[in-house]
């Protein structure tokens, strides 16, 4: 890498970068920032050392690893494991790039004599893709909670062992119970986020809103911006009138969409950029994927997030093992060992997302548990509201009234 | 009755032909069969295509009044960015063609090397030209034309600017064709027989080269048909295109169905146009002598 790019070009690089990865996406490009975002924000001085950035670190650092089949080195050991608890000698993980600290992977590998390897991919598409229906050679990926449900009925997912997983108690209350998987039966939530308000003091003239209302401002008419994500704008819309996120009731949103149809002229884009469009100086307040504040701070130091005062989003990814997983011994002592609250907390101090770990947050970098837009207090918590995958018959009443929206 | 080709010679003929056919059943006939066939089904409760009761039901949903405003975008950027295509690589054509000389090659390289870069990044470039504190804005606020900046990005200029850009060389190309066939001669006769420039053009250059303009008009009309890209990076709330909620019928909705029979319309739809345009082009090559 160049040691010497001038700014704007390392601005315009990353961009475009970020740009190519991210048009495909729908609100699950979230995490493909991850490793962009939360890995520039947390190794700042390592990007301004290596200037071409987290844009274009993270695919070719995932392009290498993929390459190299787990597969292959994986045969000789997937002959029939015994059912006895002894780990095997291999571990294959699918991951997000920079999504495991590395201290956690190295001390598993001394626990347990098992040699772990990662592969990387840059879309839940590209995950997906490659777990196929049975988790093909991996052992361990990271499935987003929405996905889950869908996952478990087709066979992918197998049943986590409770008797292995004896960390499990250090989830927090909230997460011991999720809707997309009722008891963790397959899954273990692994790290959570919101969406919610991003916008830039300079140009509020002093203002601070605190509710999602600030973006139906007359004053911010032409810049203001809302994700190009139906379940995200009809979330944030349904909160803002009181309603559940994932009601329903088709009155309900009719209500919605007559909120969303005042707005709409006074929208500037419905964008999945959001990285773009604030750091462009079109757009003043926007809804925006709370981890992408890191990156638009890059630009706008003083840029400023939070979570609507009605409520907001959240969402979160789990860590899972496959039907098919070549080393389900293995897989399941590795679940258990992201469990551990030290380990739970590395994993945290890395990528600036909370994780569910209630155990975890006495081992928690402080900066990261003072940021209430990180660590929300438990009020704030409460009124946080999950995206749920929807019923065939209900998505289509979304969809076609966001169709009509921006038709 | 005169005797037809050998049976060798037509295998021969024949076989010639083999690859361009196969190349496009396999590649048109093949992948529009499959979105026929799937546009029949419906969805199992896992959202996988189920041909267990095929219908023409999604093809009456086509028709719900919400894809009526995007399609209107799709047909009304497609045929702006087509006649501004048409009007704009016309004379850029006819100059490389007549005034090109020994650089006629290096002229066409330069109109194609846009191409050796990202279609997304090249696009993406009009944002930083466009924006609120934009080059443009800068320029025209430091000349004192305008105070505030005005709104060019997320609006329909942005968009026709983006698509004209994008689909300007493919308009080029067949028009340099058919213009550097036309014999110079022709022209100087129309001008010996009293013509001024101007008619000698209408009557003469233009109806000649008509092929090239409307090859030039299909290769720029058919993909801005389709084109979603262009107005989701630059465009705004009113921008959205049918090719745009046909993507989300199939992504976001899990319809593939319901996309397949919306996108084989749009399929059936540019087919037509470009039938009628072909026949229009046989039309003027035939009876033009």
């Amino acid at each position: 890498m160049t040691e010497h790019h001038d700014r704007s070009s390392i601005d315009l690089e990353k961009e475009l970068t970020r740009y190519m990865i991210e048009r495909r996406v729908s609100r699950r490009y979230l995490l493909e920032r991850i490793a962009l975002v939360g890995g520039a924000a947390a190794l700042a001085p390592v990007i301004a050392a290596c200037s071409t950035g987290g844009g274009s670190a993270a695919p070719s650092a995932a392009a290498t690893p993929a390459g190299s089949a787990p597969g292959a080195s994986s045969a000789p050991s997937s002959a029939s494991p015994a059912p006895a608890a002894s780990p095997e000698g291999e571990l294959n993980i699918l991951n997000w790039t920079d999504y495991l600290a590395d201290e956690v992977i190295s001390s598993f590998e001394d626990l347990h004599g098992t040699k772990v390897t990662q592969s990387f991919f840059s879309t839940t598409d590209e995950m997906y893709a490659k777990l196929g229906d049975d988790g093909g050679d991996y052992d361990i990926s990271f499935p987003i909670s929405v996905d889950v449900p869908n996952m478990i009925e087709k066979g992918t997912l197998a049943k986590l062992d409770k008797s292995v997983l004896t960390n499990i108690g250090n989830l927090g209350s909230e997460w011991q119970d999720p809707g997309y998987d009722p008891g963790n039966t397959y899954t273990v939530p692994y790290m959570w986020w919101t969406t919610g308000v991003g916008y830039d003091p300079a140009r509020l003239k002093g203002e601070t809103p605190a509710s999602s209302k600030a973006l139906w401002d007359p004053r911010w008419a032409q810049h203001i911006s809302m994700l190009d994500d139906w379940q995200e704008v009809f979330g944030l819309t349904l909160i803002q009138l009181g309603y559940d996120a994932n009601t329903t009731d088709t009155k309900q949103l009719d209500e919605a969409l007559a909120l969303l149809e005042q707005q709409k002229p006074l929208v500037r884009t419905y964008s999945t950029d959001t990285i773009g469009t604030m750091t462009s100086g079109d757009i003043w307040i926007g809804h925006i994927w709370g981890a992408d504040r890191f990156a638009i701070q890059e630009t706008i130091p003083d840029f400023a997030y939070y979570i609507p005062e009605e409520g907001g989003i959240k969402g979160n990814d789990t860590i899972a093992t496959f039907t098919g997983s070549p080393h389900p011994v293995a897989a399941q002592l590795f679940i258990n060992h992201v469990l551990d609250a030290q380990n739970s907390a590395q994993n945290t101090n890395l990528i600036y997302y909370m994780g569910p770990n209630e155990a975890a947050k006495e081992f928690i970098d402080p900066a990261i548990l003072e940021d209430p837009t990180i660590n929300p207090s438990a009020d704030i918590v409460a009124k946080l509201q999950e995206l749920l995958a929807l019923d065939q018959g209900v998505r289509d009443e979304y969809l076609s009234r966001w169709q009509e929206l921006r038709g | 009755m005169p005797a037809g080709p050998g049976v060798l010679a037509r295998v021969r003929g024949a076989s010639l032909l083999a690859p361009g056919v196969g190349w496009l059943v396999l590649f048109f006939v093949v992948p529009l069969a499959f979105i026929f066939v799937v546009s029949l089904g419906s969805r199992d409760a896992l959202d996988r295509v189920t041909l267990a009761n095929p219908s023409l039901e999604n093809y009456v949903r086509a028709f719900e009044p919400r894809f009526i405003p995007t399609f209107l975008n799709s047909l009304r950027y497609a045929a702006i960015t087509t006649i501004l295509s048409l009007a704009l690589g016309y004379p850029i054509a006819y100059w490389i063609s007549r005034y090109g000389g020994r650089r006629k090659i290096l002229l066409l390289i330069i109109v194609m090397l846009p191409f050796w870069t990202s279609y997304l990044i090249r696009t993406y470039s009009w944002v930083i030209l466009l924006r609120d504190n934009g080059v443009v804005n800068s320029i025209l606020q430091a000349v004192g034309i305008i105070d505030q900046p005005i709104i060019l990005m997320n609006t329909d200029i942005s968009v026709i600017l983006g698509m004209v850009y994008g689909f300007l060389p493919f308009a080029i190309l067949p028009l340099f064709v058919s213009i550097d066939r036309l014999d110079p001669t022709i022209v100087a006769a129309a001008r010996d027989l009293y013509a001024d420039g101007r008619r000698a053009f209408l009557h003469v250059t233009l109806p000649l080269t008509m092929p090239g303009i409307i090859a030039a008009a299909l290769l720029t009309f058919i993909p801005a048909l389709g084109d979603f890209v262009t107005p989701d990076l630059l465009g705004g709330p009113q921008t959205t295109t049918i090719a745009k909620n046909i993507q989300e019928l199939f992504l976001a909705g899990r319809d593939w169905p319901y996309g397949a029979a919306l996108g084989f319309i749009l399929m059936a739809v540019t087919l037509v146009g470009t039938l009628v345009a072909l026949r229009t082009l046989r039309r003027e090559v035939v009876g033009g002598d």
